[in-house]
């Protein structure tokens, strides 16, 4: 038996849903809706008491934090192998992987959440909206939650935070204009982690990523897209999160 | 021919000597003074775009040929995946997956927090005695934005009271999940086997006895203090400890990594 509770297929969530559909795994999808704080239910806190998607649970069990989880899939079921065998590039895969989950990522997110996730909440019933901030488990996850809610990034923290997104998107394509795949000539994980961060870049009005700017980026982009496992992976979205993928269809080039 | 590029044996260089030792590897040991900014000089090798924007800021560097290898837990990894001999990993997926999951959290939320307390306690009073007062001369040295500010701290010592209280709570986790892991009567951390994910959280923790004696003590953990000392026991360690140059390995302490910016 194999279970997933994920969100959007994009970000955390998007991670081991790509990775599984790269495999061509047979799991049973339980879409959680994140902006409705589904992760913290009770009912949800039985399976995983962290209060975090998204979590895989493998007959008796329950296993969490994405990328993890993403190793974890490579290593116990069948398919095509998505960790290099080289040790090098395994290295290079895992490096990229922290690169985004805890450096390039949370910039990112701090603006995603403050501009969408924060106000599509905020307008709900305050003391509802108290309660559910009361029942998130980790008291790191409840000042995320706190600051997004009610809007508390300080201007320094958001000018910080599109200064990395800068920054960040520049060594990515550094990287990639020295390999074909982010840990090397081999399709990976690291791939599977970025994909869902970096997708939504080119629509960003900040420009960081553009054919122009990143063209390395960008040609790692419609390859991503292109892949049937992409376009399954995002055909479980329930929101307008897929139709950011349209802007990554290669441009067809004139005669 | 491996060679690892290291200063004082605490916290990440730590665990990367550890692991090459318990290996039974043969390396050279390059020692740098990280406070005499010997990382940034002719001692080093070329840097790779990793090695240049390290997350650790001042971590261990592993050269195998042509390889240069940063991070020291995926360091670690490395190792195991090229020389699999004495295996310092769990050969099932859901043994790596905790191992893992243990080295995500002493990366993300321990090793700030030791390497705050610790340079709040100790680097910067020697920074002091060195006359390295001013931060202005130090940080242009450094490239990347995040170590000029990782150093800046350290020189003036600015932590505010939130960050040491929050890197006490942080460090208090490792001591209290080392506790739980053990309450079983086993020995080592994961599926009771020997594994870095016991080096990692060595790296980290042969410190707190000393910066905090409250929480880190035979009489409140009884079983983090005897993980801590099979730990101090194993010749792989003690090995890794006798590199020390100044005698005081578990108070060497480097400026960085930064806190999670963001919960």
């Amino acid at each position: 038996m194999l279970k997933l509770y994920h969100w959007e297929p994009n970000a955390n969530s998007g991670k081991p849903i790509l990775a599984m559909e790269e495999k061509e795994l047979d799991f049973e999808s339980h879409y959680l809706d994140l902006l409705n704080f589904d992760q913290h239910s009770p009912e949800y806190l039985k399976i995983n008491p962290l209060g975090t998607i998204p979590a895989l649970v493998h007959d008796d069990r329950m296993l969490y934090e994405s990328t993890a989880i993403m190793e974890y899939v490579d290593a116990a079921f069948p398919g095509p192998q998505l960790r290099p065998s080289d040790p090098e590039e395994r290295w290079r895969m895992r490096w990229w992987m922290k690169f985004c989950d805890e450096y390039y990522a949370p910039s990112a997110s701090m603006l995603g959440w403050n501009a969408f996730i924060g106000p599509s909440v905020r307008d709900k019933d305050p003391e509802e909206l108290k309660r559910k901030i009361e029942a998130i488990p980790q008291p790191e996850r409840q000042v995320a939650w706190k600051k997004a809610i009610y809007g508390l990034f300080t201007p320094e923290e958001l000018a910080e935070s599109a200064r990395r997104v800068a920054f960040g998107a520049q060594i990515f394509e550094e990287n990639l204009k020295r390999h074909s795949w982010l840990a090397g000539e081999t399709f990976s994980l690291a791939d599977i982690n970025a994909f869902n961060l970096v997708y939504f870049m080119p629509a960003n009005p900040a420009g960081h990523v553009s054919p122009e700017k990143t063209p390395c980026t960008m040609e790692w982009l419609y390859k991503m897209y292109e892949r049937p496992a992409s376009k399954r992976a995002w055909s479980r979205g329930k929101t307008m999160t897929a139709d950011r993928l349209t802007h990554l269809q290669r441009p067809t080039v004139a005669a | 021919m491996l060679e690892l590029y290291h200063w004082e044996p605490n916290v990440f260089s730590l665990a990367a000597l550890t692991a090459l030792n318990e290996k039974g590897l043969d390396y050279k040991s390059r020692y740098l003074d990280w406070l005499n900014f010997e990382q940034l000089g002719p001692d080093m090798p070329a840097l790779n775009l990793e090695a240049e924007h390290n997350p650790e800021y001042e971590g261990p560097l592993l050269k195998d040929g042509d390889a240069l290898i940063s991070e020291s837990f995926f360091l670690m990894e490395y190792l195991d995946d090229k020389y699999p001999e004495t295996p310092l990993k769990l050969r099932t997926p859901y043994g790596d997956w905790q191992v893992q999951v243990w080295g995500r959290f002493l990366g993300e939320r321990v090793s700030n927090a030791v390497s705050t307390l610790g340079c709040h306690r100790y680097l910067h009073p020697l920074l002091k005695e060195r006359r390295i007062n001013s931060a202005e001369t130090v940080t242009g040295r450094f490239a990347v934005q995040e170590r000029q500010v990782a150093w800046r701290e350290a020189i003036e010592d600015s932590y505010s009271e939130e960050v040491i209280r929050d890197s006490k709570r942080k460090a208090g986790l490792l001591v209290e999940r080392i506790e739980k892991a053990l309450a079983g009567g086993g020995e080592w951390l994961v599926e009771n086997s020997y594994t870095i994910a016991d080096i990692d959280a060595f790296s980290k923790a042969n410190s707190l006895p000393k910066l905090l004696p409250h929480v880190a003590n035979e009489e409140k953990a009884p079983n983090f203090w005897a993980w801590l000392e099979r730990m101090r026991a194993r010749p792989a360690v003690q090995k890794a400890l006798a590199t020390s140059k100044t005698g005081k390995p578990d108070e060497a302490f480097a400026p960085g990594p930064e806190h999670p910016r963001w919960g």
